[in-house]
């Protein structure tokens, strides 16, 4: 007779927990589990074309300490679990947890190597942190915002009224009065910044121009809960998630659109976690061109003569999608790369770090309210690498990091200008 | 009763005032978050309570640095543990109070790559991963361990050594030349062509007696006989492409390297000693880059792609029964496609006369595009801890390739003797050569469950053979690599434990350099 097979006692090593919710019993799994082989500090192996862009952890970059990198996380993790350190024992514990800008590149390159969600685990050490200790004095300013207005930049909720109006010019639906298969979430980012609104404009031309049935919800649109979901303030996740989900769901739409990396990545992914279920697809607005582009729908009227890079923000990469062991970790990779390239006069070069190995913009994870020096620091890597590839414009998809790709660049010698996909799109249309 | 903060002590003030004058105040961390990220691994020490963290983070920058914090080390007769990447805690973690990590983080840069005569001068953090890339843009390579590419290449050079492509380079410390080097006592030491010039690492000899054996031993000094803050290594002729190829994303991706120059081979054999005949058939027509023996969960660690993968193939038997006794080899076109053409028929006659057979091509399909090229640039190796949280290995014999059979032969029989705790892993027989096969190794590798009280239990276990080996004057198999306890029972089987203890006794005459490895003097 065969001899019996002798497997791993514990059930987890031979199926990881993916049932939620993410709790104690899972943060010290992943800690404990951890190996310490560092290979959450570096772009895998197979990928690390030069020793200058190597790296893959900001944090760890810029920190250079073990203590701010996946692996350090992973040993305070289990300590505080353990009780052998508390949270008010070292007042480094903070820079540790909040210097970094969940960007998740330690999380996808772990994921290389065994079945862990980093990323969840920072969520809930950072949610915990606060449970102690209150919210950081740096996130003051997001969190007030949040809980009277419903957005994270402190303006009335009757401001997003400016770029809504400019929309129902254009004679967009108004979602609250009618009804359309599309909704397009734009999100507080957009939403609210002067600088960032022509965007949303042109999106919406291009969308009306090729007749798709589309509405906005104007100075009703609430925050999609992602800022606090990442400084760790579940609660106000857990709020604002339901809340949408729930309307949403009642408007009756077939499909949920976004611009915004931050709002597609929490509405795509994170709102699965949430008790109420979405009745509706999420895409990003790229995903949905990408589309229109496959069909031969959009119809480019100039030649753009520009060389550029394409800068894949986080939230739409590698974490824009649920985490299924042994599954390719997809995300928003080809789509606005294929839209670059169908537009006329255009040359797309790569990054050495791109995809689910990119390097991070610097704006997420509450930097860059809370730690502007780090997240502009992280900035400049960025520019300086899509520098390197000789392309004149950066070209990017998320309002975070076009803002803080901009703000890092400011008294960098050598400028690299930063735009947005759909801005290029428009431009040629 | 609060506890005693060991900060607000006027001795570790004195010492952290002398390390932020050396090094800068923002290069120096006594906090508890930061130590605490500075003490375990997979390995046992942690788990069994007996590591503990550092006093001290000191990031030195440079080699002046470096001394000066050595220095200090000395001054206050405190331990101190240079690390790299800080894989492997058996040696790199503190199991005393009060020890100073040195780690490197601000040392990666690579000074020069010599692509006439091939070498690179690199600093402590530059990974091998970093290296390889620098390297393959200039036509050349060099290897790494199965603990992935992310090890730091100079600790990857003086520790264990045992590389994918060792069958073609060597043992890794065969390949450094000259070395910048911070002794125990914070003396400077330039060897090969740095004696002369420090700009200028191409040499690797002298001056006087090849003091580079000293990083050497059997599996180097694990920190024991200072830092090397500066390294020259010799990087080899490589016909792949410049840039390494990839595709597909994390976790499920695939490297071919092109056909007209690299070809995988898998054959299997009857026999554990039909296999090594195979190999040394190999070396004897000096053809090939890579030519291992892997045991068979060497097959699946590499190639699953989750736990659950790992154990449903497992119990499928996909690679028990179809990778046993099998030889992996590559063949490289080193010189040109003609080179890898006349390989190709060497190695087929050699296989034909021994009587080998190439496994199931749905298996070899299923395995080499996946994982095979991880023994050229591993980027996998952590993956060994996943299906159970760690692995032992039982001892390491480094000697020849017959030898390493009877080695891993013994290493069924404890394994059998010890399961449970150790998991289902079809024999821990894995062998590879270095140098065209006339020296070899075996070490015996499985999966146990990282489990306190398993760990525990099985430590004693192979603490107890070790000294059964050591009475036994078993003179090979003894696991030296592990550190300094196994070391000391290792030196006076190999006869070389007075020439280790009177170097360490002259070089580090307070033994803070990561005591007790690689010896104690006074033990
Ligand atoms: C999963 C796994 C598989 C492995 N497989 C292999 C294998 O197949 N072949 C093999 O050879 N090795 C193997 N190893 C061991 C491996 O060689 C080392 O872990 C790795 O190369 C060391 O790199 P590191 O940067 O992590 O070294 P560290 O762990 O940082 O250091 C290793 C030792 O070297 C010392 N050291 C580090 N840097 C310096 C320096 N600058 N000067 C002086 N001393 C220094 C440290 O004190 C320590 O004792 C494996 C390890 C793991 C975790
Ligand atoms: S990659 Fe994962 S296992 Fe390795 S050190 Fe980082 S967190 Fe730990
Ligand atoms: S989330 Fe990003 S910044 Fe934070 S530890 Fe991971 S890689 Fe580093």
């Amino acid at each position: 007779m065969a001899k019996e097979m002798l497997l791993p006692k514990d059930p987890r090593y031979l199926r990881y927990p993916l049932e939620t919710p993410f709790d104690k019993e899972k943060a010290r799994w992943i800690a404990f589990n951890c190996s310490r082989c560092s290979v959450c500090k570096w772009v895998n192996s197979w990928q690390v074309k030069s020793a200058r862009y190597a790296r893959i952890c900001p944090q760890h970059t810029r920190y250079l300490y073990d203590s701010h990198s996946g692996q350090g996380k992973c040993d305070l993790a289990l300590a505080i679990i353990d009780g052998k350190m508390k949270w008010d024992d070292d007042p480094e514990i903070k820079d540790i947890l909040f210097r970094c800008t969940m960007c998740g590149g330690c999380d996808a390159m772990d994921k290389n190597i065994r079945d862990a969600e980093l990323i969840k685990l920072y969520r809930w050490m950072r949610s915990e942190y606060i449970k102690a200790l209150g919210p950081l004095p740096e996130h003051k300013s997001l969190i007030d915002s949040l809980k009277q207005y419903d957005n994270v930049w402190l303006q009335p909720r009757a401001k997003r009224n400016s770029w809504a109006q400019d929309l129902k010019n254009l004679g967009i639906k108004d979602l609250n009065n009618e009804k359309a298969d599309v909704l397009l979430f734009v999100g507080c980012t957009y939403g609210l910044s002067q600088e960032l609104k022509p965007t949303i404009l042109n999106i919406a031309k291009i969308l009306k121009q090729n007749k798709v049935d589309f509405g906005i919800l104007g100075d009703k649109e609430i925050c999609c809960g992602s800022p606090p979901d990442k400084i760790g303030l579940l609660d106000e996740f857990e709020r604002l998630g339901t809340a949408n989900i729930k309307r949403f769901n009642e408007l009756g739409i077939k499909t949920l659109i976004t611009p915004c990396a931050g709002c597609y990545g929490t509405i795509r992914v994170e709102y699965d976690e949430l008790p109420v279920k979405k009745q509706f697809e999420v895409l990003h607005v790229a995903e949905y061109l990408d589309r229109l582009v496959a069909d031969k729908k959009i119809n480019y009227k100039k030649e753009l003569n520009l060389t550029v890079t394409w800068h894949d923000p986080c939230h739409m990469g590698r974490m824009g999608r649920p985490y299924v062991p042994g599954k390719d970790l997809e995300g928003v990779y080809d789509e606005p790369r294929r839209i670059l390239k169908s537009i006329p006069g255009i040359e797309l070069v790569e990054m050495e770090r791109i995809r689910e190995y990119a390097w991070c913009c610097g704006g997420g994870g509450g930097a860059f309210t809370g730690f502007k020096d780090f997240a502009q620091w992280t900035a400049r890597e960025r520019l300086t690498e899509a520098k390197d590839t000789g392309a004149d414009v950066l070209i990017t998809s998320c309002p975070w990091c076009e803002s803080n790709l901009r703000a890092g660049g400011i008294g960098m010698d050598e400028k690299m200008e930063v735009r947005n996909l759909f801005d290029l799109m428009m431009q040629a249309l | 009763m609060a506890k005693k903060d060991i900060r607000n002590n006027d001795r570790h003030q004195q010492i952290l005032q002398a390390f932020q004058a050396a090094v800068g105040p923002e290069n120096v961390k006594d906090n508890p978050a930061t130590v605490n990220a500075y003490y375990g691994d997979w390995l046992p020490p942690k788990l069994l309570g007996m590591s503990v963290p550092p006093e001290f983070v000191v990031l030195p920058n440079g080699t002046l640095e470096t001394q000066a914090v050595i220095k200090i080390c000395n001054r206050y007769k405190v331990p101190f543990i240079p690390v790299g990447s800080n894989q492997w805690s058996l040696t790199g973690s503190p199991n005393r109070q009060g020890t100073v990590i040195i780690d490197c983080k601000r040392m990666g840069k690579i000074h020069e790559i010599d692509e006439k005569n091939m070498y690179a001068v690199i600093e402590p953090l530059v990974t091998l991963a970093q290296l390889q890339a620098e390297a393959y843009k200039r036509g050349l390579y060099i290897g790494s361990p199965e603990a992935s590419a992310t090890a730091s290449a100079i600790a990857g050079h003086c520790f264990q050594g045992m590389w994918g492509v060792g069958y073609r380079l060597g043992v890794a410390y065969r390949n450094i030349l000259g070395i910048e080097w911070v002794l125990p006592n914070g003396e400077i030491l330039r060897t090969g062509s740095f004696s002369l010039d420090a700009q200028n690492g191409f040499w690797g000899e002298g001056p006087g007696p090849d003091l580079r054996g000293m990083l050497r031993g059997y599996a180097g000094a694990m920190g024991g006989f200072g830092m090397v803050t500066k390294m020259a290594v010799k990087l080899h002729p490589y016909p792949g492409p410049k840039t390494w190829p990839v595709r597909g994303t994390i976790p499920n991706q695939i490297s071919e390297l092109p056909e007209d120059r690299f070809k995988w081979y898998i054959i299997k054999y009857d026999s554990l000693e039909g296999a090594i005949n195979f190999m040394y058939e190999i070396g004897k027509a000096e053809i090939a880059g890579v030519v291992q023996k892997w045991p068979t969960v060497y097959y699946i660690w590499w190639w699953a792609n989750s736990n659950e993968q790992y154990w449903t193939e497992w119990q499928k038997r996909t690679f028990q029964d179809n990778v046993k006794n099998a030889v992996g080899v590559c063949l490289w076109g080193f010189t040109s496609p003609k080179q890898l053409e006349y390989e190709k028929r060497v190695l087929e006659d050699i296989i034909k006369e021994t009587g080998g057979k190439p496994i199931k091509q749905e298996v070899f399909d299923l395995w080499v595009p996946r994982t095979a090229n991880n023994w050229i640039r591993d980027t996998h190796g952590s993956r060994m801890m996943r299906p159970s949280g760690t692995f032992l290995a039982l001892r390491l014999q480094t000697d020849t390739l017959k030898y390493a059979v009877d080695h891993v032969r013994q290493g069924y029989e404890w394994v059998e003797k010890f399961s449970p705790p150790i998991l289902d892993c079809d024999g821990p027989d894995w062998i590879g050569g270095y140098d065209f096969g006339h020296f070899g190794f075996g070490e015996t590798d499985f999966p146990v469950e990282k489990r306190a009280e398993d760990i525990g239990d099985l430590m004693n276990k192979l603490l107890a053979m070790t000294k059964e080996d050591v009475q036994n004057g078993l003179e090979n198999g003894i696991g030296p690599f592990l550190g300094g306890p196994y070391h000391q029972m290792a030196a006076p089987v190999f006869n070389y434990e007075h020439l280790l203890k009177g170097i360490k006794k002259a070089i580090d005459p307070n033994f803070v350099s990561n005591p007790p490895h690689n010896i104690d003097p006074n033990a």
